[in-house]
């Protein structure tokens, strides 16, 4: 199960990258999404699974597609100048960053330890624990969310509105 | 579980291997394509990313449900940047009648 959902997560990771045309890659980007939803499920947390599909298929790239749409740039454009050492280096660098990185994980005592101590399956997330966290240790954030989110909103009128 | 048994069936390593490849592809998707509206999809990846990261070691922790209001932060944050990242490229697409960010390199019109 998990090794079919980290293939959909990364190919569809993959197939964005690489992708020409724009809408063909959003769409793998949000095979990418459902698939990181099947990894929070096997996490036992089906509340982030429901709202990695609500907010990020749903709502995000959603919105994505519809930009896209409007703007009708499908294709992406002719570069002006080509900059192939500055793409080689990026990608050397990332790949360098991520061989790193999971070798780092792969040999991390810590991360052995923990993996072997936290190997029993809990409880499944329920909404109930999420919204007696939320309320009771994390208010002010809650708050300050919601205004970030108003903000946002405000902003994104005021930047594509041609006069206020 | 250990080493490749790990990363295959899906111990707190094989989480976290997944949670790096995303990001790094993330990481590449902005640095390698011109589009803006590519590189803002690329940074969502990598947003994700973290995300997959941050419950893999919630629940190895035994199901911590503070990971969860954090993640919930993330998400209100991501949602966030999508509404005022669409604009501002709504706004560019305005003044250069393009959505290629090599295009968009001097402040003059």
């Amino acid at each position: 199960m998990f090794i079919t959902f980290a293939l959909i997560t990364l190919l569809g990771a993959l197939g964005m990258l690489l992708q020409k045309n724009v809408i063909v890659a959003g769409l793998c980007l949000v095979a990418t999404f459902f698939g990181v939803a099947g990894l929070f499920l096997l996490l036992a947390n089906p509340v982030a699974a429901a709202l990695q599909i609500i907010v990020y298929t749903g709502a995000i790239m959603v919105l994505v597609l519809f930009v896209i749409m409007m703007l009708n740039s499908h294709e992406e454009e002719k570069a002006q100048a080509s900059h192939p050492i500055q793409r080689w280096v990026s990608v050397a660098l990332v790949a360098a960053l991520a061989m790193g990185a999971v070798k780092l994980v792969l040999a991390s005592p810590g991360l052995k330890a923990l993996a072997a101590s936290g190997d029993a399956v809990p409880q499944a997330m329920t909404l109930q624990k999420v919204g007696l966290t939320l309320f009771a240790d994390h208010l002010l954030g809650f708050e300050v969310a919601g205004l970030l989110l108003l903000t946002a909103m405000v902003g994104a009128v005021a930047l594509t509105k041609r006069n206020l | 579980m250990t080493g490749m048994d790990a990363i295959l069936q899906g111990g707190l390593q094989g989480y976290l291997v997944v949670a790096l490849l995303l990001f790094a592809l993330g990481l590449a998707t902005v640095l390698l394509r011109r589009t803006l509206l590519l590189q803002f999809m690329g940074v969502e990846l990598m947003l994700n990313a973290a995300n997959v990261a941050l419950l893999a070691f919630a629940r190895f922790r035994g199901g911590d449900a503070q990971a969860m209001v954090f993640y919930l932060f993330i998400i209100a944050v991501a949602a966030c940047e999508a509404a005022v990242g669409l604009a501002l490229v709504i706004g560019l697409f305005r003044h250069r009648d393009s959505t290629d960010s090599d295009r968009a390199s001097s402040l003059k019109q």
